[in-house]
Protein backbone atom coordinates (compact mmCIF):
# COMPACT_ATOMS: atom_id res chain seq x y z
CA UNK A 1 0.00 0.00 0.00
CA UNK A 2 2.66 2.49 1.05
CA UNK A 3 4.84 1.57 -1.94
CA UNK A 4 2.02 2.10 -4.40
CA UNK A 5 1.13 5.45 -2.83
CA UNK A 6 4.77 6.54 -3.05
CA UNK A 7 5.01 5.55 -6.70
CA UNK A 8 1.80 7.39 -7.55
CA UNK A 9 3.09 10.53 -5.83
CA UNK A 10 6.37 10.31 -7.74
CA UNK A 11 4.56 10.04 -11.07
CA UNK A 12 2.22 12.93 -10.29
CA UNK A 13 5.12 15.08 -9.13
CA UNK A 14 7.17 14.21 -12.22
CA UNK A 15 4.26 15.33 -14.43
CA UNK A 16 3.96 18.63 -12.57
CA UNK A 17 7.70 19.24 -12.96
CA UNK A 18 7.31 18.51 -16.67
CA UNK A 19 4.52 21.07 -16.87
CA UNK A 20 6.80 23.55 -15.11
CA UNK A 21 9.89 22.97 -17.22
CA UNK A 22 8.75 21.87 -20.69
CA UNK A 23 7.60 25.34 -21.86
CA UNK A 24 10.98 26.82 -21.00
CA UNK A 25 12.84 23.98 -22.71
CA UNK A 26 10.67 24.44 -25.78
CA UNK A 27 11.64 28.10 -26.04
CA UNK A 28 15.30 27.10 -25.91
CA UNK A 29 14.89 24.37 -28.52
CA UNK A 30 12.96 26.74 -30.80
CA UNK A 31 15.89 29.13 -30.76
CA UNK A 32 18.11 26.54 -32.46
CA UNK A 33 15.59 26.00 -35.24
CA UNK A 34 17.06 26.32 -38.73
CA UNK A 35 13.66 26.96 -40.35
CA UNK A 36 12.11 30.32 -41.05
CA UNK A 37 9.22 30.03 -38.66
CA UNK A 38 8.64 29.30 -35.03
CA UNK A 39 7.52 25.74 -35.27
CA UNK A 40 7.77 22.79 -33.05
CA UNK A 41 9.37 20.31 -33.54
CA UNK A 42 12.21 22.36 -35.12
CA UNK A 43 13.20 21.68 -38.71
CA UNK A 44 16.93 21.41 -38.05
CA UNK A 45 19.77 22.71 -35.93
CA UNK A 46 21.24 26.13 -36.53
CA UNK A 47 22.59 29.15 -34.71
CA UNK A 48 21.36 31.57 -37.35
CA UNK A 49 18.66 33.08 -35.12
CA UNK A 50 21.19 33.91 -32.43
CA UNK A 51 23.23 35.68 -35.07
CA UNK A 52 20.13 37.49 -36.27
CA UNK A 53 19.20 38.57 -32.74
CA UNK A 54 22.76 39.82 -32.14
CA UNK A 55 22.50 41.87 -35.34
CA UNK A 56 19.11 43.36 -34.46
CA UNK A 57 19.87 46.85 -33.16
CA UNK A 58 16.94 47.25 -30.77
CA UNK A 59 17.70 43.94 -29.04
CA UNK A 60 21.37 44.77 -28.60
CA UNK A 61 20.64 48.27 -27.34
CA UNK A 62 17.98 47.16 -24.85
CA UNK A 63 20.16 44.29 -23.67
CA UNK A 64 22.93 46.76 -22.88
CA UNK A 65 20.47 49.16 -21.32
CA UNK A 66 18.99 46.46 -19.09
CA UNK A 67 22.45 45.36 -18.00
CA UNK A 68 23.45 48.90 -17.07
CA UNK A 69 20.18 49.56 -15.27
CA UNK A 70 20.30 46.26 -13.38
CA UNK A 71 23.93 46.87 -12.38
CA UNK A 72 23.11 50.29 -10.98
CA UNK A 73 20.02 48.98 -9.16
CA UNK A 74 22.07 46.10 -7.76
CA UNK A 75 24.79 48.34 -6.33
CA UNK A 76 22.34 50.75 -4.70
CA UNK A 77 19.91 48.15 -3.35
CA UNK A 78 22.71 45.97 -2.01
CA UNK A 79 24.14 48.84 0.02
CA UNK A 80 20.79 50.19 1.21
CA UNK A 81 19.26 46.76 1.83
CA UNK A 82 22.24 45.44 3.77
CA UNK A 83 22.33 48.55 5.95
CA UNK A 84 18.59 48.34 6.58
CA UNK A 85 18.78 44.64 7.41
CA UNK A 86 21.61 45.19 9.90
CA UNK A 87 19.69 47.95 11.61
CA UNK A 88 16.43 46.01 11.71
CA UNK A 89 17.88 42.75 12.99
CA UNK A 90 20.45 44.25 15.36
CA UNK A 91 19.38 47.61 16.61
CA UNK A 92 15.64 47.91 16.40
CA UNK A 93 13.52 46.54 19.18
CA UNK A 94 10.08 48.06 19.37
CA UNK A 95 9.81 48.98 15.70
CA UNK A 96 11.28 45.82 14.24
CA UNK A 97 8.04 44.39 12.83
CA UNK A 98 6.96 47.78 11.57
CA UNK A 99 10.27 48.31 9.79
CA UNK A 100 10.12 44.90 8.20
CA UNK A 101 6.58 45.51 6.98
CA UNK A 102 7.52 48.92 5.59
CA UNK A 103 10.56 47.67 3.70
CA UNK A 104 8.79 44.61 2.31
CA UNK A 105 5.64 46.59 1.42
CA UNK A 106 6.62 47.20 -2.24
CA UNK A 107 6.43 43.44 -2.74
CA UNK A 108 2.92 43.24 -1.28
CA UNK A 109 1.52 45.95 -3.52
CA UNK A 110 0.72 44.96 -7.11
CA UNK A 111 3.70 46.04 -9.20
CA UNK A 112 1.44 47.34 -11.95
CA UNK A 113 -0.30 49.71 -9.50
CA UNK A 114 3.06 50.83 -8.10
CA UNK A 115 4.10 51.57 -11.67
CA UNK A 116 0.97 53.62 -12.25
CA UNK A 117 1.39 55.51 -8.98
CA UNK A 118 5.01 56.28 -9.83
CA UNK A 119 4.14 57.36 -13.38
CA UNK A 120 1.48 59.82 -12.20
CA UNK A 121 3.84 61.05 -9.49
CA UNK A 122 6.76 61.59 -11.89
CA UNK A 123 4.60 63.35 -14.45
CA UNK A 124 2.76 65.48 -11.89
CA UNK A 125 5.95 66.61 -10.15
CA UNK A 126 7.81 67.29 -13.36
CA UNK A 127 10.53 64.76 -12.54
CA UNK A 128 9.49 63.06 -15.76
CA UNK A 129 10.41 59.62 -17.04
CA UNK A 130 13.20 60.56 -19.41
CA UNK A 131 16.55 58.85 -19.14
CA UNK A 132 17.15 56.11 -16.65
CA UNK A 133 16.09 57.75 -13.41
CA UNK A 134 12.40 56.80 -13.34
CA UNK A 135 13.17 53.18 -14.17
CA UNK A 136 16.01 53.20 -11.67
CA UNK A 137 13.72 54.39 -8.87
CA UNK A 138 10.96 51.93 -9.76
CA UNK A 139 13.32 48.96 -9.96
CA UNK A 140 15.07 49.93 -6.73
CA UNK A 141 11.73 49.92 -4.96
CA UNK A 142 10.94 46.30 -5.86
CA UNK A 143 14.50 44.94 -5.70
CA UNK A 144 15.37 46.37 -2.28
CA UNK A 145 13.07 44.00 -0.30
CA UNK A 146 14.87 40.95 -1.73
CA UNK A 147 18.27 42.17 -0.54
CA UNK A 148 16.79 43.08 2.81
CA UNK A 149 15.11 39.70 3.30
CA UNK A 150 18.11 37.65 2.21
CA UNK A 151 20.62 39.54 4.35
CA UNK A 152 18.25 39.63 7.33
CA UNK A 153 17.74 35.87 7.08
CA UNK A 154 21.50 35.31 7.30
CA UNK A 155 21.91 37.83 10.12
CA UNK A 156 19.19 36.24 12.25
CA UNK A 157 21.10 32.97 12.22
CA UNK A 158 24.42 34.70 12.93
CA UNK A 159 26.31 33.83 16.11
CA UNK A 160 26.85 37.13 17.89
CA UNK A 161 29.50 35.80 20.26
CA UNK A 162 32.10 35.84 17.46
CA UNK A 163 31.67 39.54 17.04
CA UNK A 164 31.65 40.11 20.78
CA UNK A 165 34.91 38.17 21.06
CA UNK A 166 36.47 40.53 18.54
CA UNK A 167 35.13 43.52 20.44
CA UNK A 168 36.50 42.26 23.75
CA UNK A 169 39.87 41.77 22.07
CA UNK A 170 39.86 45.48 21.33
CA UNK A 171 38.35 45.82 17.88
CA UNK A 172 36.14 48.86 17.32
CA UNK A 173 32.56 48.28 16.15
CA UNK A 174 33.37 49.05 12.52
CA UNK A 175 36.50 46.88 12.49
CA UNK A 176 34.58 44.02 14.11
CA UNK A 177 31.88 44.38 11.49
CA UNK A 178 34.34 44.52 8.59
CA UNK A 179 36.57 41.67 9.78
CA UNK A 180 34.06 39.30 11.38
CA UNK A 181 30.45 39.99 10.47
CA UNK A 182 30.78 40.84 6.81
CA UNK A 183 32.82 37.78 5.80
CA UNK A 184 30.23 35.55 7.46
CA UNK A 185 27.15 37.22 5.97
CA UNK A 186 28.90 37.70 2.63
CA UNK A 187 26.96 34.83 1.04
CA UNK A 188 23.67 36.43 2.04
CA UNK A 189 24.72 39.81 0.71
CA UNK A 190 25.86 38.39 -2.64
CA UNK A 191 22.70 36.31 -2.96
CA UNK A 192 20.63 39.39 -2.23
CA UNK A 193 22.59 41.28 -4.89
CA UNK A 194 21.98 38.53 -7.45
CA UNK A 195 18.28 38.56 -6.60
CA UNK A 196 18.18 42.33 -7.02
CA UNK A 197 19.95 42.03 -10.35
CA UNK A 198 17.56 39.50 -11.81
CA UNK A 199 14.52 41.33 -10.38
CA UNK A 200 15.57 44.43 -12.25
CA UNK A 201 16.71 42.60 -15.39
CA UNK A 202 13.41 40.71 -15.73
CA UNK A 203 11.14 43.47 -14.43
CA UNK A 204 8.10 44.03 -16.62
CA UNK A 205 5.08 45.84 -15.12
CA UNK A 206 6.99 48.77 -13.64
CA UNK A 207 9.17 49.12 -16.73
CA UNK A 208 6.12 49.10 -18.98
CA UNK A 209 4.80 52.25 -17.33
CA UNK A 210 8.07 54.09 -16.77
CA UNK A 211 9.75 53.37 -20.08
CA UNK A 212 10.73 56.33 -22.23
CA UNK A 213 11.84 56.75 -25.82
CA UNK A 214 15.33 55.36 -26.38
CA UNK A 215 15.47 53.65 -22.99
CA UNK A 216 13.79 50.30 -23.45
CA UNK A 217 14.64 47.44 -21.11
CA UNK A 218 14.96 44.02 -22.72
CA UNK A 219 11.66 42.46 -21.51
CA UNK A 220 9.71 45.41 -22.92
CA UNK A 221 11.65 45.18 -26.18
CA UNK A 222 10.92 41.47 -26.44
CA UNK A 223 7.25 42.08 -25.68
CA UNK A 224 6.99 44.76 -28.37
CA UNK A 225 8.82 42.55 -30.85
CA UNK A 226 6.44 39.65 -30.24
CA UNK A 227 3.46 41.84 -31.00
CA UNK A 228 4.50 42.23 -34.61
CA UNK A 229 6.80 39.36 -35.41
CA UNK A 230 6.82 35.86 -34.14
CA UNK A 231 10.09 34.28 -35.19
CA UNK A 232 12.92 32.26 -33.65
CA UNK A 233 14.98 35.43 -33.06
CA UNK A 234 12.68 36.14 -30.11
CA UNK A 235 13.37 32.62 -28.89
CA UNK A 236 17.11 33.27 -29.16
CA UNK A 237 16.80 36.41 -27.01
CA UNK A 238 14.63 34.49 -24.54
CA UNK A 239 17.21 31.73 -24.36
CA UNK A 240 19.92 34.18 -23.33
CA UNK A 241 17.60 35.54 -20.65
CA UNK A 242 16.73 32.05 -19.39
CA UNK A 243 20.39 31.07 -19.20
CA UNK A 244 21.13 34.16 -17.11
CA UNK A 245 18.38 33.26 -14.66
CA UNK A 246 19.53 29.66 -14.35
CA UNK A 247 23.13 30.80 -13.85
CA UNK A 248 21.98 33.05 -11.01
CA UNK A 249 19.99 30.26 -9.37
CA UNK A 250 23.03 27.97 -9.49
CA UNK A 251 25.26 30.72 -8.10
CA UNK A 252 22.93 31.36 -5.17
CA UNK A 253 22.76 27.61 -4.58
CA UNK A 254 26.56 27.53 -4.40
CA UNK A 255 26.86 30.59 -2.18
CA UNK A 256 24.28 30.13 0.54
CA UNK A 257 22.13 27.26 -0.70
CA UNK A 258 18.63 27.86 -2.04
CA UNK A 259 17.45 26.70 1.35
CA UNK A 260 18.54 29.96 2.88
CA UNK A 261 16.29 32.00 0.66
CA UNK A 262 13.18 29.84 0.83
CA UNK A 263 12.80 28.93 4.45
CA UNK A 264 15.37 29.32 7.15
CA UNK A 265 16.50 27.59 10.26
CA UNK A 266 15.52 24.05 9.32
CA UNK A 267 18.47 22.71 7.44
CA UNK B 1 10.53 34.03 0.05
CA UNK B 2 7.71 33.55 2.52
CA UNK B 3 9.95 31.74 4.97
CA UNK B 4 12.45 34.54 4.95
CA UNK B 5 9.82 36.98 6.08
CA UNK B 6 9.01 34.75 9.00
CA UNK B 7 12.67 34.46 9.89
CA UNK B 8 13.13 38.18 10.20
CA UNK B 9 10.54 38.40 12.93
CA UNK B 10 12.37 35.92 15.13
CA UNK B 11 13.80 37.46 18.25
CA UNK B 12 17.56 37.38 18.60
CA UNK B 13 18.76 35.16 21.40
CA UNK B 14 21.42 37.60 22.57
CA UNK B 15 20.75 40.86 24.39
CA UNK B 16 20.98 44.05 22.35
CA UNK B 17 24.62 45.00 21.82
CA UNK B 18 26.12 48.33 22.67
CA UNK B 19 25.20 50.47 19.74
CA UNK B 20 27.76 52.38 17.85
CA UNK B 21 26.83 56.04 17.59
CA UNK B 22 24.68 57.26 14.72
CA UNK B 23 23.33 53.81 14.13
CA UNK B 24 20.20 55.33 12.56
CA UNK B 25 22.33 56.22 9.55
CA UNK B 26 21.78 52.63 8.49
CA UNK B 27 18.03 52.87 8.15
CA UNK B 28 17.31 56.52 7.35
CA UNK B 29 18.20 56.40 3.61
CA UNK B 30 15.91 53.42 3.01
CA UNK B 31 13.01 54.94 4.93
CA UNK B 32 13.41 58.26 3.13
CA UNK B 33 13.45 56.48 -0.21
CA UNK B 34 10.29 54.53 0.66
CA UNK B 35 8.58 57.67 1.90
CA UNK B 36 9.32 59.75 -1.19
CA UNK B 37 8.97 57.11 -3.90
CA UNK B 38 6.45 54.71 -2.44
CA UNK B 39 4.20 56.29 0.20
CA UNK B 40 3.91 59.68 -1.49
CA UNK B 41 3.11 58.31 -4.99
CA UNK B 42 0.40 56.04 -3.60
CA UNK B 43 -1.09 58.86 -1.52
CA UNK B 44 -0.93 61.03 -4.59
CA UNK B 45 -2.90 58.38 -6.48
CA UNK B 46 -5.56 58.37 -3.75
CA UNK B 47 -5.77 62.15 -4.05
CA UNK B 48 -5.86 61.95 -7.84
CA UNK B 49 -8.88 59.67 -7.74
CA UNK B 50 -10.91 62.53 -6.18
CA UNK B 51 -9.80 65.20 -8.66
CA UNK B 52 -11.70 66.60 -11.61
CA UNK B 53 -10.85 65.55 -15.14
CA UNK B 54 -11.33 68.51 -17.47
CA UNK B 55 -11.86 68.13 -21.21
CA UNK B 56 -8.38 69.52 -21.77
CA UNK B 57 -5.34 68.62 -19.69
CA UNK B 58 -4.80 65.82 -17.19
CA UNK B 59 -6.58 67.06 -14.04
CA UNK B 60 -7.81 70.04 -12.03
CA UNK B 61 -7.23 70.37 -8.27
CA UNK B 62 -10.93 70.29 -7.48
CA UNK B 63 -12.62 67.71 -5.28
CA UNK B 64 -15.17 65.45 -6.93
CA UNK B 65 -16.69 62.00 -6.57
CA UNK B 66 -17.47 61.83 -10.27
CA UNK B 67 -14.64 59.40 -11.04
CA UNK B 68 -15.90 56.87 -8.53
CA UNK B 69 -19.47 57.31 -9.72
CA UNK B 70 -18.43 56.81 -13.30
CA UNK B 71 -16.32 53.75 -12.46
CA UNK B 72 -18.91 52.13 -10.21
CA UNK B 73 -21.96 52.69 -12.39
CA UNK B 74 -20.42 51.23 -15.50
CA UNK B 75 -21.58 47.59 -15.76
CA UNK B 76 -18.67 46.91 -18.11
CA UNK B 77 -16.20 47.52 -15.27
CA UNK B 78 -18.06 45.08 -13.05
CA UNK B 79 -17.93 42.44 -15.74
CA UNK B 80 -14.17 42.89 -16.06
CA UNK B 81 -13.76 42.83 -12.28
CA UNK B 82 -15.79 39.63 -12.00
CA UNK B 83 -13.75 37.96 -14.75
CA UNK B 84 -10.46 39.06 -13.21
CA UNK B 85 -11.35 37.69 -9.79
CA UNK B 86 -12.78 34.50 -11.27
CA UNK B 87 -9.62 33.71 -13.30
CA UNK B 88 -7.53 34.46 -10.23
CA UNK B 89 -9.55 32.20 -7.94
CA UNK B 90 -9.32 29.40 -10.52
CA UNK B 91 -5.58 29.97 -10.80
CA UNK B 92 -5.17 29.89 -7.03
CA UNK B 93 -7.11 26.65 -6.63
CA UNK B 94 -5.23 24.90 -9.45
CA UNK B 95 -1.81 26.06 -8.22
CA UNK B 96 -2.76 24.75 -4.79
CA UNK B 97 -3.69 21.34 -6.21
CA UNK B 98 -0.49 21.17 -8.28
CA UNK B 99 1.81 22.90 -5.81
CA UNK B 100 0.96 20.74 -2.82
CA UNK B 101 2.33 17.43 -4.18
CA UNK B 102 5.54 19.18 -5.25
CA UNK B 103 5.95 20.70 -1.81
CA UNK B 104 5.25 17.41 -0.06
CA UNK B 105 7.62 15.50 -2.30
CA UNK B 106 10.29 18.17 -1.75
CA UNK B 107 10.18 17.91 2.03
CA UNK B 108 10.42 14.11 1.84
CA UNK B 109 13.51 14.14 -0.41
CA UNK B 110 17.05 13.48 0.75
CA UNK B 111 19.12 16.68 1.26
CA UNK B 112 21.13 16.09 -1.89
CA UNK B 113 18.09 15.54 -4.05
CA UNK B 114 16.28 18.42 -2.34
CA UNK B 115 18.98 20.76 -3.55
CA UNK B 116 18.34 19.82 -7.17
CA UNK B 117 14.58 19.93 -6.78
CA UNK B 118 14.90 23.47 -5.41
CA UNK B 119 16.92 24.45 -8.48
CA UNK B 120 14.11 23.05 -10.65
CA UNK B 121 11.45 24.98 -8.73
CA UNK B 122 13.27 28.29 -8.40
CA UNK B 123 14.75 28.49 -11.92
CA UNK B 124 11.36 29.00 -13.61
CA UNK B 125 10.54 31.52 -10.87
CA UNK B 126 13.40 33.72 -12.01
CA UNK B 127 12.73 33.38 -15.73
CA UNK B 128 11.20 36.54 -17.14
CA UNK B 129 7.44 36.42 -17.31
CA UNK B 130 7.56 37.64 -20.92
CA UNK B 131 9.62 34.60 -21.85
CA UNK B 132 7.14 32.31 -20.14
CA UNK B 133 4.22 33.97 -21.90
CA UNK B 134 6.10 33.50 -25.14
CA UNK B 135 6.62 29.82 -24.33
CA UNK B 136 2.88 29.32 -23.99
CA UNK B 137 2.28 31.22 -27.21
CA UNK B 138 4.46 28.63 -28.94
CA UNK B 139 2.72 25.74 -27.19
CA UNK B 140 -0.91 26.78 -27.33
CA UNK B 141 -1.12 28.55 -30.69
CA UNK B 142 -2.50 27.26 -34.00
CA UNK B 143 0.76 25.54 -34.96
CA UNK B 144 1.55 24.80 -31.34
CA UNK B 145 2.33 21.42 -29.89
CA UNK B 146 -0.97 21.11 -28.02
CA UNK B 147 -3.08 21.77 -31.11
CA UNK B 148 -0.95 19.45 -33.26
CA UNK B 149 -1.38 16.72 -30.70
CA UNK B 150 -5.13 17.23 -30.46
CA UNK B 151 -5.52 17.09 -34.22
CA UNK B 152 -3.48 13.94 -34.37
CA UNK B 153 -5.15 12.27 -31.40
CA UNK B 154 -8.73 13.48 -31.52
CA UNK B 155 -9.06 15.24 -34.85
CA UNK B 156 -10.31 18.43 -33.20
CA UNK B 157 -8.75 21.84 -32.85
CA UNK B 158 -7.65 23.10 -29.48
CA UNK B 159 -6.40 26.64 -29.61
CA UNK B 160 -6.23 28.18 -26.16
CA UNK B 161 -4.65 31.48 -27.18
CA UNK B 162 -7.23 34.21 -26.82
CA UNK B 163 -9.33 32.31 -24.28
CA UNK B 164 -9.63 32.62 -20.50
CA UNK B 165 -8.50 28.99 -20.20
CA UNK B 166 -5.23 29.86 -21.94
CA UNK B 167 -4.66 32.71 -19.49
CA UNK B 168 -5.31 30.46 -16.52
CA UNK B 169 -2.83 27.87 -17.87
CA UNK B 170 -0.17 30.57 -18.18
CA UNK B 171 -0.89 32.00 -14.73
CA UNK B 172 -0.81 28.57 -13.09
CA UNK B 173 2.55 27.93 -14.71
CA UNK B 174 3.94 31.20 -13.39
CA UNK B 175 2.63 30.81 -9.84
CA UNK B 176 3.17 27.12 -8.99
CA UNK B 177 6.66 27.80 -7.53
CA UNK B 178 5.29 30.48 -5.17
CA UNK B 179 2.62 28.12 -3.89
CA UNK B 180 4.95 25.13 -3.61
CA UNK B 181 7.58 27.08 -1.66
CA UNK B 182 5.01 28.53 0.76
CA UNK B 183 3.54 25.11 1.49
CA UNK B 184 6.96 23.49 1.76
CA UNK B 185 7.85 26.09 4.41
CA UNK B 186 4.97 24.83 6.54
CA UNK B 187 5.47 21.13 5.83
CA UNK B 188 9.10 21.47 6.76
CA UNK B 189 8.10 22.49 10.28
CA UNK B 190 6.01 19.39 10.96
CA UNK B 191 7.94 17.16 13.29
CA UNK B 192 8.31 13.60 11.96
CA UNK B 193 7.50 12.45 15.50
CA UNK B 194 3.92 13.67 15.17
CA UNK B 195 3.41 11.65 12.01
CA UNK B 196 5.12 8.68 13.62
CA UNK B 197 2.83 8.97 16.64
CA UNK B 198 -0.23 8.93 14.39
CA UNK B 199 1.13 5.86 12.65
CA UNK B 200 1.76 4.01 15.89
CA UNK B 201 -1.79 4.85 16.96
CA UNK B 202 -2.98 2.97 13.90
CA UNK B 203 -3.67 5.77 11.42
CA UNK B 204 -3.34 4.69 7.79
CA UNK B 205 -1.55 6.85 5.21
CA UNK B 206 -4.77 8.52 4.14
CA UNK B 207 -5.78 9.34 7.70
CA UNK B 208 -2.26 10.50 8.56
CA UNK B 209 -2.45 12.93 5.72
CA UNK B 210 -5.93 14.35 6.29
CA UNK B 211 -5.90 14.34 10.08
CA UNK B 212 -2.29 15.32 10.77
CA UNK B 213 -0.28 16.67 7.86
CA UNK B 214 -2.95 18.70 6.05
CA UNK B 215 -4.15 20.64 9.12
CA UNK B 216 -0.58 21.37 10.17
CA UNK B 217 0.28 22.63 6.68
CA UNK B 218 -2.67 25.05 6.56
CA UNK B 219 -0.57 28.14 7.44
CA UNK B 220 1.53 27.51 4.34
CA UNK B 221 -1.56 26.88 2.23
CA UNK B 222 -3.02 30.11 3.52
CA UNK B 223 0.12 32.16 2.87
CA UNK B 224 0.58 30.59 -0.56
CA UNK B 225 -2.99 31.12 -1.69
CA UNK B 226 -3.04 34.74 -0.55
CA UNK B 227 0.24 35.39 -2.35
CA UNK B 228 -0.86 33.69 -5.57
CA UNK B 229 -4.27 35.37 -5.56
CA UNK B 230 -2.75 38.84 -5.15
CA UNK B 231 -0.16 38.16 -7.87
CA UNK B 232 -2.75 36.64 -10.21
CA UNK B 233 -5.25 39.46 -9.77
CA UNK B 234 -2.63 42.05 -10.64
CA UNK B 235 -0.89 40.18 -13.44
CA UNK B 236 -0.73 42.01 -16.71
CA UNK B 237 1.77 40.34 -19.02
CA UNK B 238 0.28 36.84 -19.18
CA UNK B 239 -3.31 38.02 -19.79
CA UNK B 240 -2.24 40.45 -22.50
CA UNK B 241 0.01 37.91 -24.24
CA UNK B 242 -2.20 34.84 -23.97
CA UNK B 243 -5.50 36.72 -24.15
CA UNK B 244 -4.51 38.04 -27.59
CA UNK B 245 -6.73 41.12 -26.98
CA UNK B 246 -9.84 38.91 -26.78
CA UNK B 247 -9.84 38.83 -23.01
CA UNK B 248 -9.67 41.89 -20.79
CA UNK B 249 -8.64 41.92 -17.14
CA UNK B 250 -8.68 44.79 -14.68
CA UNK B 251 -4.95 45.73 -14.78
CA UNK B 252 -5.21 46.00 -18.58
CA UNK B 253 -8.29 48.22 -18.28
CA UNK B 254 -6.54 50.48 -15.77
CA UNK B 255 -3.41 50.79 -17.89
CA UNK B 256 -5.54 51.57 -20.95
CA UNK B 257 -7.44 54.27 -19.07
CA UNK B 258 -4.17 55.86 -18.01
CA UNK B 259 -1.99 55.50 -21.07
CA UNK B 260 -4.44 55.49 -23.97
CA UNK B 261 -7.13 57.89 -22.80
CA UNK B 262 -4.87 59.84 -20.38
CA UNK B 263 -7.60 59.89 -17.78
CA UNK B 264 -5.52 59.87 -14.61
CA UNK B 265 -8.37 60.58 -12.17
CA UNK B 266 -10.55 57.79 -13.57
CA UNK B 267 -7.61 55.39 -13.75
CA UNK B 268 -6.76 56.19 -10.13
CA UNK B 269 -10.35 55.65 -9.04
CA UNK B 270 -10.45 52.30 -10.85
CA UNK B 271 -7.19 51.35 -9.12
CA UNK B 272 -8.65 52.23 -5.72
CA UNK B 273 -11.81 50.22 -6.33
CA UNK B 274 -9.77 47.29 -7.57
CA UNK B 275 -7.51 47.53 -4.56
CA UNK B 276 -10.40 47.73 -2.12
CA UNK B 277 -12.23 44.74 -3.62
CA UNK B 278 -9.08 42.61 -3.62
CA UNK B 279 -8.51 43.46 0.03
CA UNK B 280 -12.15 42.64 0.86
CA UNK B 281 -11.99 39.24 -0.83
CA UNK B 282 -8.78 38.46 1.04
CA UNK B 283 -10.29 39.55 4.36
CA UNK B 284 -13.29 37.26 3.84
CA UNK B 285 -11.02 34.40 2.82
CA UNK B 286 -8.74 34.85 5.83
CA UNK B 287 -11.75 34.93 8.14
CA UNK B 288 -13.16 31.72 6.65
CA UNK B 289 -9.78 30.01 6.79
CA UNK B 290 -9.27 31.15 10.36
CA UNK B 291 -12.55 29.48 11.27
CA UNK B 292 -11.75 26.24 9.49
CA UNK B 293 -8.31 26.19 11.06
CA UNK B 294 -9.94 26.35 14.46
CA UNK B 295 -12.08 23.34 13.51
CA UNK B 296 -9.13 21.25 12.56
CA UNK B 297 -7.01 22.34 15.49
CA UNK B 298 -6.38 19.48 17.89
Amino acid sequence: MKRRGGLLLTIVVALIYLFLLVPIVIVILSAFNSGNFLRFPPEGFSLRWFVKAAQTGPFVRSFEFSLRLAALVTVVTTILGTMAAIFTVRYSRRFRDMLRLAIVAPLQFPAILTGIALLIFFLATGIGTRGMRALFIGHTLVALPYVFLTVAAVLVGFDRSLEEAARSLGAGPLVAFWKITLPIVKGGVISGALFAFITSFDQFPISLLLVSVGNTPLPIQLFDYLRFSFDPAAAAVSTVSVLMSVAIVLLIDRLVGLHAITWTGHR
Amino acid sequence: MAGVQAAVTERPRVAAPRRFPWVQVLIVPTLLFLLVFFAVPYLNMVRMSFLLKPAEGPYLPQFTLANYARALFDPFNWKILRNTFWYSILTTVITLVLGYPIAYHLTQATPKRKRWLLVLIISPLLVSVVVRGFAWLILLGRVGLVNQFMQWAAGTELILIGTPEGIVVGLVHVFIPFMALSIAGSLQNISPDVVQAARSLGAGPWQRFWRVIWPLSLPGVLAGSVLVFVLAVSSYVIPIMLGASNVLVMPMLIVQTLLDTFNWPLGSALSMIFFGLTATILAVYLKLMGRSMRWTAP
